[in-house]
């Protein structure tokens, strides 16, 4: 007898939808986590005034060498370090002559906590687009195999939207949109009048803007319009696992957390085929336990889950667990962020926003849709925002006394911050492997990442560097400064990691020669073993993934509950 | 929106939160006195401005920002954030660069105001900074810690309780947003 129906590795993003499906299906779920349990009233920040905010938020020398790497993501400052991981402890190579940002936090609901937010459906045109220009393998599912369990999760986690009726980026259930600033609505109506096939809409959010009576029972609450999100919200307002779904799992009875609880194997019975539960290590005592299940769902973030099976090789199964096709850790993708631009909007200057929007505008892709090119496939959205430009940009400009004072509390012109999200493709040679000698402090060897930016994403880049620039200028707006698309290389691009939406070394296929995992994101090998954190990913389309996650996973533990009460399992 | 409205309800949700237990703490630490950042923190790290650098410091920021109808960066408790960070957060290189600035800008003064900085009327001091300031961002390279040193000042004062709240306008919890109100009913900007 298991010890558990189900044992779910880690408890972030898509973790958490497979607990609460499985629990609400009365299944009895252990969620491991390695991080620590996040609790609201000590971990959180959003109440945390900028005068009670260390050294004017400077990130510290302290920081700075606890957290290299992850102190320069935008989401790090004084009142959010506490949810990235310490570098040092969590240490990964990259393969010579490459650069790669792991970004991560190790807790309960993992980048949950941290996420941008922004959920975009993939399309028809995303879950075809390998099959038709030939880059890694046709997904196994189209979208209408996917879009009820869109329906279903958007509902439950809360997303703020608009329906626009584009192909590209299918309507989703939303909750009202955020307004657009004045500023905003002169660019969408200048941008639209100059290309007819784009589009400027509010961005999709995970903030509930009207919460429905299931989310007010799970304690959530409605958006404050603080844009404060990265440090935890006391009103529940955004999705993330800690207020939504592990609150729905808990209350079932059904669910077991394991904090503090690394996972180093996935144990499998050659006889049987199955994999048995997994080896544990507790990250502060360092015992070791087995933990049995009849099935096991991996959700321990890509590259983790990734190096899990590559550490569960044995002797029936030399090149890791899952891994008969050769395919398990390659195809490494991330969405590279770029085309950036200084410029503002005159005139509104009589007019100004009240209260933090937690969101943007977006534009939907174009490039190779509504508008070819000869030298790329895919495309790029973008996310974007047009405010007012505060004190902070007029600070360290000349003056000094009751002028300079003034100066400083006017607001100043209508400023844009734009940035492209361009679609990498699926390339067998950008992988993650393990290190064949260098373990962490738990004994877990560590990975070598090996992720290079090429052709296409340079040409898209390039592309959406020049159409920032034409799209500024369209509105009437004053560039300051744009990239030279001339001078943009695969090397001075965002470095892979960056756009923090690794995915794809564990792929669905149609082939188990060719994938490692099925339409139901199952092992073609183990076939109680399923995988549904961004690992899956065939492609990764130029959408922020995360609310296609959830949608995969609250699918595979809809077909794998149907296999346990079927007996199958 | 008046400011008793703002406050209130402000009040009302620091409350709310601190109906959980623990949640209590989160709600005082966000409710602090006024002059909470102007207390020096410990001062565990290297050695401190001395009284005579602190005497300029503060000259210098109240000069950059003076009392107005609203506080200036003394009243902020700008000085002891520039302390803090001296002390704290910044390492020898950081303390060599202010002291090395503001012994220039101390000599600077005696030579041009015959007299410490400090010790000068306000209007002579404000005299004298104007033209330095704008020789320093007419003049690249001129002294590029003077504009570090403003713009610290000026984060640390708009960083503050009086800074945020009273000079500019500080909305934590906003309830909604709107994209596009008249700027006559908020002609401040918004503190964050």
């Amino acid at each position: 007898m298991a010890d558990f129906d189900v044992i779910v590795v880690g408890s972030g993003m898509s973790g958490g939808w497979v607990a609460k499906e499985l629990c609400e299906r009365g299944f009895k779920v252990a969620v491991i986590e390695r991080g620590r349990q996040i609790t609201p009233e000590k971990d959180y920040t959003d109440m945390v005034d900028p005068w009670d905010t260390p050294n004017l938020d400077r990130t510290s020398d302290e920081d700075k060498a606890k957290h290299p790497i992850q102190h320069t993501v935008y989401a790090f400052n004084q009142n959010t370090k506490q949810y990235w991981v310490d570098d040092n402890k969590h240490p990964y190579e990259v393969a010579d002559g490459t650069s790669y940002g792991w970004l991560r936090g190790y807790q309960t609901g993992g980048r949950s906590i941290m996420w941008g937010r922004q959920s975009y459906r993939m399309s028809e045109i995303d879950f075809e687009a390998n099959k038709k220009d030939g880059h890694g393998v046709d997904w196994p599912v189209r979208y209408k195999d996917i879009e009820p369990w869109y329906d279903k999760v958007e509902y439950f986690a809360g997303i703020s939207g608009s329906e626009e009726g584009l192909d590209i980026l299918p309507d989703g259930v939303f909750q009202p949109p955020h307004e657009l600033t004045c500023a905003e609505l002169e660019f969408k109506a200048r941008v639209e009048a100059k290309f007819p096939g784009r589009k400027v809409i509010p961005g999709r959010v995970a903030n509930l803007t009207k919460p429905t009576p299931e989310q007010i029972a799970l304690g959530r609450g409605q958006c404050q319009a603080r844009d404060l999100c990265y440090r935890g919200c006391s009103f529940g307002a955004y999705f993330n696992s800690n207020v939504a779904t592990l609150p729905a799992a808990k209350r079932t009875g059904n669910l077991t957390m394991i904090t503090d609880t690394a996972v180093l194997k996935v144990d499998h019975d050659m006889e049987t085929g199955r994999a048995t539960g997994v080896q544990t290590i507790n990250v502060n005592t360092k015992e070791k336990k087995t933990i049995t299940a009849r099935v096991v769902f991996l959700n321990a973030s890509t590259i983790a889950t990734t190096m899990i099976l590559l550490n569960s090789a044995h002797e029936g199964a030399p090149n890791g667990l899952a891994n008969s096709s050769g395919q398990l850790g390659k195809n490494l993708m991330d969405h590279v962020a770029g085309a950036g631009a200084a410029a503002t909007m005159p005139g509104f200057e009589d007019k100004y926003h009240y209260g933090k929007r937690p969101n943007g505008f977006y534009i939907p892709r174009f490039r190779n849709h509504t508008e070819e090119s000869t030298d790329s496939v895919r495309g790029y959205g973008y996310q974007g925002r047009i405010y007012r430009e505060t004190w902070q940009s007029n600070v360290g400009q000349s003056g000094i006394g009751e002028d300079y004072k003034d100066a400083n509390r006017k607001p100043g012109p209508w400023s844009v911050g734009i940035v492209a999200f361009c679609e990498i493709l699926p390339d067998e040679r950008n992988t993650v492997t393990l290190h064949p000698t260098k373990k962490d402090e738990w004994g877990m060897p560590i990975p070598v990442i090996n992720q290079k930016h090429r052709e296409n994403e340079v040409a898209l880049m390039k592309h959406a560097t020049r159409d920032t620039k034409a799209m500024l200028e369209a509105a009437g707006m004053i560039v300051h400064y744009t990239d030279n698309p001339d001078d943009i290389t695969a090397e001075n691009m965002s470095a892979p990691g960056r756009g923090i939406h690794e995915m794809g070394t564990a792929r669905m296929g149609r082939d188990p020669k060719t994938s490692v995992l099925n339409q139901w994101n199952q092992s073609w090998d183990v076939e109680n073993l399923f995988i549904t954190d961004g690992s899956f990913m065939t492609s990764g389309g130029c959408q922020n993934p995360s609310i296609t996650y959830m949608a995969f996973s609250a699918r595979a533990a809809d077909y794998a509950a149907k296999l346990m009460e079927s007996g199958k399992l | 929106m008046t400011n008793s409205f703002m406050s209130n309800r402000r009040d009302a949700i620091k409350a709310m939160l601190a109906i959980s237990a623990a949640g209590a703490l989160a709600a005082c630490k966000a409710g602090g006195e006024a002059n909470d950042a102007a207390q020096p923190r410990g001062l565990v790290g290297g050695p401190k401005l001395t009284a005579s650098e602190m005497a300029l410091v503060g000259a210098l920021a109240q000069t950059i920002i003076p009392k107005t109808e609203t506080a200036g960066a003394v009243e902020a408790g700008v000085p002891a954030v520039l302390q803090t960070l001296f002390t704290e957060w910044g390492d020898d290189n950081y303390r060599m660069y202010w002291r090395e600035g503001l012994k220039n800008l101390e000599q600077h003064f005696l030579q041009t105001g015959g007299q410490n900085f400090a010790k000068m009327v306000p209007s002579q001091q404000a005299n004298l900074l104007g033209k330095y300031d704008a020789k320093a961002y007419a003049e690249s390279g001129f002294d590029n810690f003077y504009k570090d040193m403003k713009s610290t000042i000026a984060t640390a004062y708009y960083m503050s309780e009086p800074g945020a709240t009273e000079e500019l306008a500080y909305e934590p919890v906003p309830g909604e947003f709107k994209g596009c109100v008249p700027l006559s009913d908020q002609p401040k900007t918004w503190a964050t």
